[in-house]
C-alpha cells in the first residue's frame, strides 16, 4: 500500500520506500490537529505492517509540537508491537549538530523504545 | 484610531522591545504566517539555533492552545474570539505574552494546573511530560494537553499568569513565558 504525504509549511513529507523498506519522515510538524494529520500513517502502519517483514524509519525532523510528540509516539509504539512479534524494526534519527533540541527529543524517544534506535548527527 | 493613538502603541511597543504583536482571530493560517515572521527576525538577531527554536515552540504552544480553546468554547461574542499574542525582546531574553478570554468556570483548574507548572523543577518537568505523553489524554480538538509543560520546560523563568475578571462568568487569561 503507498503512503506519500507532501511537505507544507506545518508538516512533514511522510514516504514509504516499498522496495528500499524505509519509511521516511522529514521537515517540521506542527500541524493544526497533529491526531488528524499523522491519523493516515497510523491507518497505514496497521493495514501494511503486518504483511511486511519490517521496516526501517527515517527521521529526519527539526521540530515537533507537543501533539506531534505525542502521535510519533504513537507510531514508535506500533513499531515496538511489531518488533515485539519477530519483525525486524529499526530506526534511524538524523538531527543536525547545531540543533541540540533535536537531539533532546531523539534522545527522549529512544529512551520509550525497545528496539533498535540509532541517532545520527549530520552536519549543517 | 488619532494618530496621537498611534504614536502611544508605537512608543510602548519600542520600549518594551516589541517584535511582534498580534491582536485578533487566531487562524490556523495566522498563527503559521507569524511563526514564520518571527523565524526570521530569530535568524537576523539570534545566532543561537536552540534559542531561536525555543522561542519559536513557545509561541506555537501559546498560540494553538489560544486556538484550541476558542474552538472547543465558541464564545458568541466576536470580541471573546479574539486573543493578543506578543513576542518581545528583552535584553538577552525573548518574552512571549498571550491573553485571551476564558469561561470563568475553567479558571481554577487551569490556575491549579499553572501553579503546579511553575513550583516543578527541569527534572520534574521532564517526568510530568513524560507521564502526559503515555496518558492517553488527547482531546477532542487534537490537543494532549502537554502544551503548557512544553512551554515551562523551554522557559529561563517561571511562568508568570493573571487573570482578570471580565463580566460574571468570563476572565481574561494572561500568561508570559521567558525563554
Amino acid at each position: 500500500m503507498e503512503l506519500n504525504i507532501p511537505r507544507t509549511g506545518a508538516t512533514p513529507e511522510i514516504r514509504w520506500d516499498a522496495s528500499a523498506g524505509i519509511l521516511s519522515v522529514s521537515g517540521e510538524s506542527y500541524p493544526e490537529n497533529s491526531f488528524d494529520f499523522f491519523a493516515p500513517v497510523m491507518q497505514w502502519l496497521s493495514t501494511s505492517l503486518p504483511s511486511l517483514p519490517g521496516l526501517r524509519l527515517e527521521v529526519s525532523v527539526s521540530y515537533m509540537n507537543s501533539s506531534s510528540i505525542k502521535c510519533m509516539l504513537d507510531i514508535f509504539d506500533a513499531l515496538g508491537e511489531a518488533h515485539a512479534a519477530g519483525k525486524k524494526v529499526e530506526v534511524v534519527w538524523n538531527y543536525e549538530t547545531d540543533n541540540p533540541r533535536a537531539l533532546d527529543l531523539a534522545e527522549e524517544f529512544r529512551s520509550e523504545v525497545t528496539f533498535p534506535f540509532l541517532v545520527q548527527a549530520i552536519g549543517s | 484610531m488619532t494618530p496621537q493613538q498611534l504614536s502611544r502603541i508605537r512608543e510602548e511597543f519600542t520600549r518594551e522591545g516589541v517584535m511582534i504583536c498580534f491582536n485578533g482571530a487566531f487562524a490556523h493560517s495566522i498563527i503559521e504566517e507569524i511563526g514564520n515572521a518571527l523565524r526570521r527576525y530569530l535568524q537576523e538577531q539570534e545566532e543561537k539555533k536552540s534559542a531561536a527554536l525555543d522561542v519559536f515552540s513557545v509561541y506555537i504552544e501559546q498560540a494553538q492552545n489560544i486556538r484550541a480553546y476558542l474552538a472547543r468554547k465558541q464564545f458568541r461574542e466576536p470580541e471573546a474570539a479574539n486573543a493578543i499574542i506578543v513576542i518581545a525582546r528583552k535584553g538577552d531574553r525573548y518574552v512571549v505574552s498571550s491573553g485571551n478570554i476564558v469561561e470563568a468556570g475553567d479558571q481554577p483548574e487551569l490556575a491549579g494546573r499553572l501553579e503546579q507548572i511553575r513550583s516543578t523543577d527541569a527534572a520534574g518537568l521532564r517526568k510530568m511530560f513524560k507521564e502526559r505523553l503515555r496518558a492517553d489524554t488527547r482531546s477532542a480538538n487534537g490537543g494532549a494537553g502537554m502544551g503548557l509543560i512544553e512551554v515551562a520546560r523551554r522557559c529561563a523563568e517561571p511562568l508568570q499568569f493573571a487573570f482578570h475578571p471580565v463580566d460574571e462568568g468570563h476572565a481574561f487569561f494572561c500568561l508570559t513565558a521567558v525563554v
